[in-house]
């Protein structure tokens, strides 16, 4: 009865850890899809399989994200800034700022020295914030979201996009490639209009380093460099950052669960 | 004596020719697509055809739209703001205000005497354009055409909470998912897209007579929908897609009535239309 889960269910993809005295134990991710509920229950399902475990070995689960709801199987459902946040400072424990950029949106989030969370802002409804861009984009140049930073990075004259919107920058892109412009430089122009509305969210909480970052769109290896050059910092990037909000969650189902003298 | 005015926008090309006395002789309207040289020389090829007139009897033309410089045989360029105030004020004139909403943008614009003397608009987000009920129109898998009246038969209307097209675009799906009822989705979604448009005009304040045009005045439920957001009536033209190319013939023929009454010489383009090869094998 020592392990615990986390399960972050987000608009695109849902991810979920197991936790041993702190330490990740297993991790799994898929699709959200259009029952989150069922998509909940396979997380735990092969939680439980990669980690050996039986379902009575999971002495506390703490669900969160933004389909937190569905996850009826959790003791209690945890707010996704704090989950983030309790996350970073169990990988980087000096974290003072950590970027989480998503599909959905991008979310700063400053931490005191206890890791508390002091302060955060949230990208605007907009697509164009979010990890969502790359997505539209990745789907005009036919190519996987994968190998997007990676050929990002490629580029020595990223195009500059006009438009602050997610729908005309396809159009925008669309037409880019009919005039023959290499992909890695449309690639290369989609981070760069990204970083520069996710430093602008950072430069509005004001940036106090180490400044760590997390989410899908830390894999984008490229938009994780402009961000960097942008805000003249270097930022510490968690293995598989997209399991931090998550690992958050079984943080807290941990010391929720456990009483507060055993915590130290 | 002819002129003719040709509005190349983001989603449509429109050519309108008049005679000397503003009288409509061919109206054409095609599809944008990224050849704009070409499709500009057919579109007119067309209009000519359908008045029985050649090139060489077009006195003067005035090109308008986003893609005005793309058209080789026209005389001037005049931004589609000033095109769209003439032609808005020659079918309607008590317009004070006036709103074309195209594919591209939405444009609000204050008309005194004819003349243009402010204007807000919005280039910037999909979300307050024509733009967003394509995407939307795609998602759920309707014609564009076919919207507004569908969004008229709504029992009530369900509220579109995304400000933005992609993620409403994703809202949609989950509310069809949910098993709401298409025409309430429908109603929400033309109320969306009121309600940012109304606040565009707000920022310019509203005159009667108000005007509609651009391609969503062709929607009915748009209409409506804008009309509620407003709480004023609203004048929408027989062809809301041709005040652009109808106002930059009308300032055809100014500038040309201008030049013969002053005597001025009036530089004038070569009068001759290129072939169109569409997507010819050198673009291969």
């Amino acid at each position: 009865m020592s392990w615990f889960m986390g399960i972050d269910i987000g608009s695109v993809y849902s991810k979920g850890v197991v936790t041993k005295d702190f330490q990740l134990v297993a991790s799994h991710i898929i699709i959200s899809g259009a029952n989150y509920r069922t998509s909940a229950e396979a997380i735990r399902t092969e939680l439980i399989k990669k980690g050996n475990l039986t379902e009575d070995d999971i002495a506390n689960t703490i669900a969160t994200g933004s389909g937190a709801d569905n996850v009826y199987f959790a003791s209690q459902k945890a707010n996704d800034i704090v989950c983030t946040a309790r996350g970073i400072n169990n990988v980087f424990l000096q974290t003072r700022t950590v970027i989480d950029i998503a599909s959905q949106s991008t979310r700063v989030i400053r931490l005191n020295e206890e890791g508390i969370v002091t302060n955060f802002t949230v990208s605007e409804k907009c697509a164009a914030g979010g990890g969502r861009f790359i997505e539209v984009i990745a789907n005009v140049l036919r190519i996987d979201l994968s190998d997007f930073g990676p050929l990002a990075a490629k580029s020595s004259s990223p195009i500059t996009f006009s438009t602050g919107c997610a729908v005309f920058g396809e159009s925008e892109a669309i037409t880019r490639v009919s005039e023959g412009v290499p992909k890695e430089d449309i690639a290369a122009g989609v981070n760069k209009a990204l970083a520069s509305k996710i430093s602008s969210l950072v430069k509005k909480l004001k940036l106090e380093e180490p400044c760590a970052v997390c989410g899908g769109g830390a894999l984008n290896i490229a938009l994780v460099k402009t961000i960097e050059s942008e805000l003249n910092t270097d930022l510490l990037v968690p293995p598989q950052p997209q399991l931090i909000t998550a690992l958050g969650a079984a943080i807290i189902a941990t010391t929720s669960a456990t009483p507060e003298s055993s915590e130290n | 004596m002819y002129f003719a005015g040709v509005d190349i926008g983001s989603t449509m090309t429109k050519v309108v020719l008049i005679d000397k006395s503003s009288n409509l002789l061919s109206t054409i309207k095609g599809p944008t697509g990224p050849e704009h040289r070409q499709l500009a020389n057919e579109v007119m090829r067309q209009a000519l055809e359908q008045a029985s007139l050649q090139i060489d009897d077009i006195s003067y033309i005035v090109a308008t739209g986003y893609g005005r410089l793309n058209v080789p045989f026209a005389d001037r360029q005049i931004t589609e703001l000033s095109c769209h105030a003439k032609g808005v004020s020659s079918l309607f004139p008590n317009v004070q205000t006036a709103i074309d909403i195209g594919g591209q943008d939405a444009k609000c614009m204050k008309i005194a005497n004819g003349r243009l003397i402010n204007f807000v608009m919005n280039d910037k987000c999909a979300a307050g354009t024509g733009r967003f009920l394509e995407v939307t129109a795609a998602t759920l898998g309707i014609r564009l055409e076919a919207m507004g009246d569908i969004s008229l038969k709504a029992t009530k209307k369900i509220q579109i909470s995304s400000l933005c097209t992609i993620f409403a675009q994703q809202e949609v799906v989950a509310l069809l998912s949910r098993g709401e009822k298409l025409e309430n989705i429908l109603a929400g979604l033309h109320d969306a897209l009121a309600s940012r448009i109304a606040a565009l005009a707000r920022r310019l304040g509203i005159e009667p007579d108000l005007v509609l045009t651009g391609g969503v005045a062709k929607n009915i439920g748009m209409v409506r929908a804008i009309k509620e957001s407003l709480g004023c009536e609203i004048l929408v033209p027989e062809e809301p897609l041709l005040t652009g190319a109808l106002g930059a013939a009308i300032l055809a023929k100014g500038i040309y009535m201008k030049a013969v009454v002053t005597g001025e010489a009036l530089p004038t383009k070569a009068r001759r239309l290129e072939k169109a090869t569409f997507f010819s094998q050198e673009h291969r």
